[in-house]
């Protein structure tokens, strides 16, 4: 059996709703079929009180192992530095957390929040909130730069608001079944069999992309909405177009545009008024171009785009 | 609905052709000034062709050391010669040009 306890600091709960819809292997499956004993989780657990931190204890003292630590939120730090404002059995969230990392085979941050901060952690920040080895793209974060679990591994990390239920499900069976090892990792801790594609990479809405036809209301089917509604599909990586959400669709195939969630940055520009789900323009050009291109370059590659479009792709192709 | 396209984009090419003054200046350099400029284009009754032209900053050329132009711009539909920002919604020439340029 593999021991998992579960934890939620500064958060919304998002990411449990989203690990409880898992299907690829399923909440259940986990239990069933990969031998993991989830200790404790906010939604499933059954101690309370005294009983919970009797388990707590039995975890931090050594007395019984734990092999995945998993923590949902932010790790918050207000008021003034001593967690307070966010206590669980008897103690500030941060000292449980300190103490159940130091004993955990693997630490997985789930979601911005536990990751890098996510939306706790937008200026002015009044939770003092921190992911757990990031604050945003600076490393570091609660447990510290060097932090290792006894696995040998930083956290995971796995990004998103939510986090997709099957990244979540699919890396705690690879832990569990001791191919924890294998976890590449990328500069920012994501697995690297996830976060290495881009969200657009999968996109229906590429050829859009491509001939440079936007979407300029929600919902649209036709055109990219990266040109004027903000989306930072081309920026941002995540598999949400090849391993769909509900199995079938994503924000982009609902004509939603990507809010680059599993990025450190999230939320960008710091949610101010204007730059959400706007395309953020400087004279006219994208401030943020999709990775690995230069203004010029797009510049030369729009005016080639718009040139050779062809007339479908002023259509709508979806036909009901 | 081709025809009527048709005249509204020769009425439109011929205000321009008449001198139409429209505020070219000052370019909305960031977002904010650029929703500014959508505010007063929703504000107008969707018909007044004339004041979409004046607020909107419309030239019937290129403009600019880099030659930008509809044709470029990411709300012009190439075959359907069609400005497809919302506020806007008028046929153009792909050599126009107006202050909510963008690619």
């Amino acid at each position: 059996m593999t021991n998992l306890l579960w934890l939620q600091g500064g958060a919304c709960s998002g990411n449990t709703m989203s690990f409880l819809n898992a299907e690829e292997p399923s909440a259940c499956d986990l239990v069933t079929d990969f031998g993991i004993n989830v200790l404790w989780h906010p939604s499933l657990g059954l101690e309370l009180g005294e009983n919970l931190k009797k388990l707590l204890n039995a975890l931090t003292s050594g007395q019984m192992p734990l092999d995945i630590f998993v923590f949902e939120g932010t790790v918050v730090n207000a008021p003034n530095g001593t967690g307070e404002w966010n206590r669980f059995a008897g103690r500030p969230m941060k000292d449980w957390v300190t103490d159940l990392a130091k004993v955990a085979g693997y630490t997985v941050a789930i979601g911005d929040c536990a990751t890098y901060g996510g939306i706790p952690a937008t200026a002015p920040n009044p939770s003092e909130s921190q992911g757990l080895q990031f604050l945003k793209r600076q490393q570091g974060g609660y447990l510290g730069t060097s932090y290792r679990s006894k696995a040998g591994l930083p956290v995971i990390n796995i990004p998103g608001c939510p986090a997709h239920p099957d990244w979540i499900t699919q890396i705690v069976v690879a832990v569990a079944t001791g191919r924890g090892a294998e976890l590449s990792l990328d500069e920012f801790q994501r697995p690297k069999t996830f976060f290495t594609s881009f969200t657009q990479t999968g996109c229906t809405r590429n050829m859009h992309f491509a001939y440079k036809v936007s979407a300029t209301e929600y919902g649209q089917r036709k055109g990219c909405l990266f040109y004027d509604l903000g989306c930072r599909g081309p920026m941002t990586h995540s598999p949400c177009n090849r391993i769909l959400w509900n199995r079938q669709s994503s924000k982009t195939r609902a004509g939603m545009p990507c809010m680059g969630c599993t990025e450190p940055e999230f939320p960008f520009f710091e949610l101010a008024p204007g730059t959400v789900f706007k395309t953020q323009t400087l004279m006219g050009v994208p401030k943020d171009l999709p990775s690995g291109v230069d203004k010029a370059g797009y510049v030369k590659l729009t005016a080639a785009a718009k040139a050779a479009s062809p007339a479908w792709a002023e259509e709508d192709i979806f036909v009901v | 609905m081709a025809s009527e396209n048709g005249a509204t984009l020769k009425a439109i090419a011929d205000m321009l052709a008449d001198g139409l003054e429209t505020q070219v200046e000052p370019f909305p350099e960031t977002d904010k000034e650029f929703a500014e400029i959508l505010l007063q284009l929703r504000q107008l009754d969707t018909k007044d062709l004339k004041a979409k032209l004046v607020i909107s900053g419309f030239l019937d050329h290129p403009y600019g050391p880099d030659r930008q132009r509809c044709l470029e711009c990411m709300y012009y539909l190439v075959h359907r010669k069609w400005c497809d920002l919302p506020e806007l919604s008028v046929p153009v020439e792909p050599d126009w040009w107006c202050r909510l340029w963008r690619i």
